[in-house]
């Protein structure tokens, strides 16, 4: 080592703890971007393993009935590599146990002795059908979990009004239920109210008396052109009533999943990129104090003999160390944050397979981006070092010029302010690199808090949305078929019911200007108390009879406004209904109509799905037990238990963005302090002269204080519009019709975002001005250059 | 005594104007001035006389705004950035008034600092023991004192072999003994080590150990003044 690399060593050591804190800023854009891209990468790369594994349909088409040669016709299609045809329908199961539990449950038909050649399962526990055991079943892993099904036990299901007992062959994993979406209008449901179970083909085919197909799953060929063979399964499918088209893109599962990853995505690139510009603005901060504090020696170095060019690297290498430190530790940090998120992620997620890899890639990366903007940012204050005149440089700078400021002339008062806020007024107005550090420092911190904070709020206020106000009945009855009207009437003369409402659920394909959509049109009383509607405006509004509300999402999937007519095709045939609106839904989305214009849809019928109940408190526990005891009932679905569910599931997203709240609190000291400590030592000279003509250390601690907080509360009205801004555009990210975020920061956030920056701002001054009450007067003074 | 070697150094006509803040500063106006090689030339004169600009420009450190400076028949106002440096590297030894030591080196590595630069340094230890600092040469120059700094210069400076030694005000931070040790120092280095010292200071006594004293004044040469017989620095009073 040469006593030019043993300087630049001890000159970090010097200053460690600004170089640390510099060093903890690249530190966490490098372990962020790290740990979310890996994780991201993970979760990737285990979707698209189950997915080749288990052969995940490329799409899948609904119909209405078909026999078990169309599977060959579809196979002899160029192009299409296997077709599995199968039996889905919703149907209602019972639960082992002593209480009679009861739900809806998606029966999928499976191949009896083997595989199936599309959507396979893998078994985690029990096995797959087994000739032997004569009514046997899968159960989906999430749902087996929740209510504790295991290999071996009994439950029933209810075909054609008839019920029929299975034995639980084994658990198993699909590919089609990862996330386990009922639809995309229903993507988080209770395994109290839903899951999944697969039966054998031979099973059904007892059971209806014939082999039953429903659904055609279909993988092709690598390159095969994917339209063209929808296109041509469609038209062999026609003659058997094709009711939907689902490609693996629109899958509900893999729809929410993609979303996730998108998620994943935007975080590995966005926050980092944030991040690493304030490292990089605290690099260049910190290097043109350390050179300008050096100016004498940087002489000396010139006088002795030194390069221009050895100058410049030597001043550029502690951008580089710093670059080094900080991406080295971030991607060690973010690989294991990594594996953390992965896993804490992947017990939300049934997963079939799980790749953990190590990135070595992103990991290159993390470290390229961690060091190239320190270096970027080094080069300007290296450059300048290198080229400052030896004889200059040994010379007593002039002092920066100083006059009085604008805002004394216009505002003549100022001038007359004692000292203590005199000063800092113009120190604010002298340096103003350095106090527009501070303030740009101070914005970025504040609107990374703000930003986690946002997502937080938003959260709560999606779930006091969904669960308060529009879906604010307690219970909610489906019948397995539909019911007469009157039934509501019987339901609202029991004790434990306050209110029964009755409501119409009708699948339909909406369809405006070529672009289609397949959700469920809802049916409600025009003054229903249990089902809220409200505006884009946030206002409430009902549904009249003339025309449909729809769910905000459609407005862009299906192009169309208010007062466009949209044709719903339904399975009593074709009818077009004007738009009448569009209504707040953050989750899935729907179409809303009166419950006479729905019975209307269903073919004039005096029909309902199910009913909507408002429940004495003290009797909603026995609610589903007493609706049980109509065998009509498939299932019941508890608000609570949908609104324990769905917090649960935004229970990690919570998680995160408090860890990154986390991340943006510590970024923001960091900054903070640098530029503060920064700000603070470049001046323990002027500060010395001042202590020396008796200035106390608390009226200069004062006069420090007053400056940094003026800076820091202009840099929080600056953060707040920009963390705004930035949270508006992460929220456009998740506008699907699967969900759909509103941008909500309550009050009290802004004012504890507030009181956290200006926290962190006065922590900020301490080691500055702790340094400060120790100094030794007699030499500061002295020194040529402070 | 006067000293007998060739012109080693010339300016002529050599003037410096430079801005200080929102002034332009006339540090030199047509200097004009041999120096000898093997000589100990003084340079004196008030604050603001141009002394040290003149140590400067013949350092390479800073440039003549008109006029040519030449070192051994070279003219060092027509050189590029890196012949600068080379001159500087292997031509010149500075040492400053506020010493100038990097605080973070050792006294060895300050030396060390400077020898690493040239290919035939002296060795380091022994220059050290030369300005009597052998036993102090792992500390910290916040572990010394200032005549013991300012030896490190001038060890920092003698230790690269360069034929020119320019001091800027050496005992300016320094006490009456210290100085006069440091003034010692650089007697020997010029006859010695045969080194031609230029020694800019405001203390007219030193100006007595010289071969030659040169008086500046508003950035004019007022006098220049031969000894024929420069005195021990040892009897020097002031």
């Amino acid at each position: 080592m040469n006593n030019l690399q043993r300087k630049l060593l001890r000159d970090l050591a010097a200053s460690k703890g600004l170089f640390l804190a510099v060093s903890a800023i690249i530190f966490l854009g490098v372990a962020f971007f790290g740990a979310s891209f890996m994780a991201f990468q993970n979760l990737k790369a285990s979707y698209d393993y189950s997915y080749e594994r288990l052969h995940f349909a490329d799409f899948t088409v609904k119909v209405a009935e078909a026999p078990q040669e169309t599977v060959n016709k579809l196979e002899a299609i160029s192009g299409v590599k296997a077709v599995t045809g199968r039996m889905n329908a919703d149907i209602p199961l019972k639960l082992p146990g002593g209480s009679v539990k009861t739900l809806l449950a998606r029966a999928i038909s499976l191949p009896s002795t083997s595989h199936p050649a599309v959507n396979d399962v893998k078994v985690e526990a029990g096995s797959y059908f087994r000739e032997e055991l004569e009514n046997s079943l899968l159960v989906e892993k999430s749902f087996a979990e929740h209510h504790k099904l295991k290999p071996g036990d009994t439950v029933s299901l209810t075909v054609d009004s008839q019920e029929v007992s299975f034995r639980v062959a084994g658990i198993v994993t699909s590919p089609e239920y990862i996330f386990a979406a009922k639809s995309r209008q229903e993507l988080l449901v209770s395994p109290e109210t839903f899951g999944v179970v697969f039966v054998p083909q031979s099973v059904v085919a007892s059971l209806m008396g014939k082999p039953v197909i429903n659904e055609f799953c279909v993988t092709i060929d690598d390159g095969a052109d994917r339209a063209g063979i929808i296109n041509q399964v469609e038209e062999i499918l026609t003659p058997y009533g094709v009711i939907d088209v689902v490609s693996s893109d629109e899958q509900p599962s893999n729809a929410a999943l993609e979303l996730d990853l998108q998620e994943f995505g935007e975080m590995a690139e966005v926050f980092p990129f944030l991040f690493l510009i304030i490292g990089a603005l605290a690099t260049y901060i910190l290097l043109t104090r350390i050179v300008h504090n050096q100016r004498a020696q940087i002489g000396v170095m010139r006088a002795v003999g030194y390069s221009r060019r050895q100058v410049l690297i030597h001043y550029l290498s502690f951008a580089l160390i710093i670059g080094i430190v900080g991406s080295i530790t971030g991607t060690v940090a973010g690989y294991l944050l990594s594996e953390t998120m992965t896993t804490l992620y992947i017990t939300i997620l049934k997963l079939p397979f799980t790749l953990m890899e190590t990135h070595w890639m992103a990991m290159e990366e993390g470290i390229f981006i961690g060091i190239v903007p320190c270096l970027i940012a080094g080069i300007l204050p290296a450059y300048a070092a290198s080229r400052i005149h030896p004889a200059e440089a040994m010379r007593t700078p002039p002092p920066t010029g100083g006059r009085r400021l604008l805002l004394e002339r216009l505002f003549p008062f100022l001038t007359r302010l004692s000292s203590l806020w005199k000063m800092p007024l113009r120190n604010i107005f002298r340096n103003r690199r350095r106090s527009l550090s501070i303030i740009i420092g101070v914005a970025f911190g504040t609107s990374l808090i703000l930003v986690s904070a946002a997502f937080i709020d938003s959260v709560e206020a999606i779930l006091g949305l969904q669960f308060d106000q529009i879906q604010r009945y307690d219970a909610q009855i489906t019948f397995a078929q539909p019911q007469p009207t009157t039934l509501t009437t019987k339901v609202q003369e029991w004790s434990e019911v306050t209110e029964a409402q009755p409501v119409l659920k009708i699948p339909s394909r909406l369809e405006h200007e070529g672009n289609t959509y397949s959700t469920l049109t809802v049916g409600i009383l025009s003054d229903s108390e249990l089902y809220g509607l409200y505006s884009m405006s946030g206002e409430q509004t009902k549904v009249t009879g003339d025309g449909i509300m729809l769910g905000e999402a459609l407005q862009e999937t299906l192009d169309i406004d208010t007062g466009d007519v949209v044709t719903l095709h339904t399975a009593s045939g074709l009818n077009q209904l004007k738009v009448a609106g569009f209504i707040k839904q953050p989750m899935g989305s729907l179409g809303y109509v009166t419950l006479n214009q729905a019975q209307k849809l269903a073919g004039d019928e005096d029909i309902i799905s199910g009913l909507m109940l408002s429940v004495n408190p003290q009797h909603i526990d026995d609610i589903r037990g007493k609706a049980f005891q109509m065998p009509v009932v498939a299932s019941v679905e508890l608000t609570a238990e949908s609104r324990a569910i769905v917090s649960d599931l935004f229970d990690l997203i919570d998680t995160m963005m408090w860890i990154m709240l986390g991340f943006g609190a510590a970024l923001a000291l960091a900054i903070v302090l640098t530029m503060v400590t920064v700000s603070i030592l470049e001046r323990r000279r002027e500060i010395a002269t001042m202590r020396t003509m008796g200035y106390s250390k608390g009226k200069l601690a004062a006069m420090l204080t007053i400056e940094n907080l003026f800076l820091g509360l202009v840099g929080l009205i600056l953060g707040i519009p920009l963390g705004y801004g930035l949270a508006l555009y992460f929220f456009s990210l998740f506008q699907t019709d699967m969900i759909s975020f509103d941008l909500v920061i309550f009050t009290h956030t802004y004012v504890l975002t507030a009181g956290l920056i200006i926290l962190i701002v006065l922590i900020s001054q301490v080691p500055g001005i702790r340094h400060l009450n120790r100094l030794e007067l007699a030499r500061v003074i002295k020194e040529q250059v402070s | 005594m006067a000293a007998k070697g060739n012109i080693q150094i010339n300016l002529s006509q050599v003037s410096k104007t430079y801005p200080m803040g929102m002034v332009k500063v006339e540090a030199l106006k047509g200097v004009s001035l041999e120096i000898k090689e093997g000589e100990f030339l003084v340079i004196m004169g008030p604050s603001g006389s141009g002394k040290t600009t003149l140590l400067n420009l013949v350092g390479g450190i800073d440039s003549a705004t008109s006029g040519s400076i030449s070192v051994d028949d070279t003219d060092i106002t027509t050189m590029d950035e890196r012949e600068l440096t080379n001159y500087r590297r292997n031509h010149i030894g500075f040492v400053f008034q506020f010493f100038n030591l990097i605080p973070t080196l050792t006294a060895k590595e300050n030396v060390e600092f400077a020898t690493e630069l040239v290919k035939e340094p002296r060795d380091t230890m022994a220059v050290l023991e030369e300005v009597g600092l052998k036993e102090r040469a792992a500390h910290y120059p916040s572990e010394l004192s200032g005549g013991e700094q300012q030896r490190v210069a001038i060890a920092r400076a003698l230790a690269k072999d360069p034929p020119i030694l320019l001091c800027d005000e050496p005992t300016g931070e320094l006490d009456f003994e210290t100085g006069k040790h440091i003034l010692n120092m650089l007697r020997m280095a010029n006859e010695k080590n045969r080194k031609t010292v230029l020694l800019v200071t405001h203390n007219t006594a030193i100006g007595e150990i010289a071969h030659r004293v040169v008086r500046l004044r508003s950035g004019e040469i007022i006098e220049v003044k031969q000894n024929e017989r420069p005195i021990d620095p040892q009897e020097l009073k002031w």
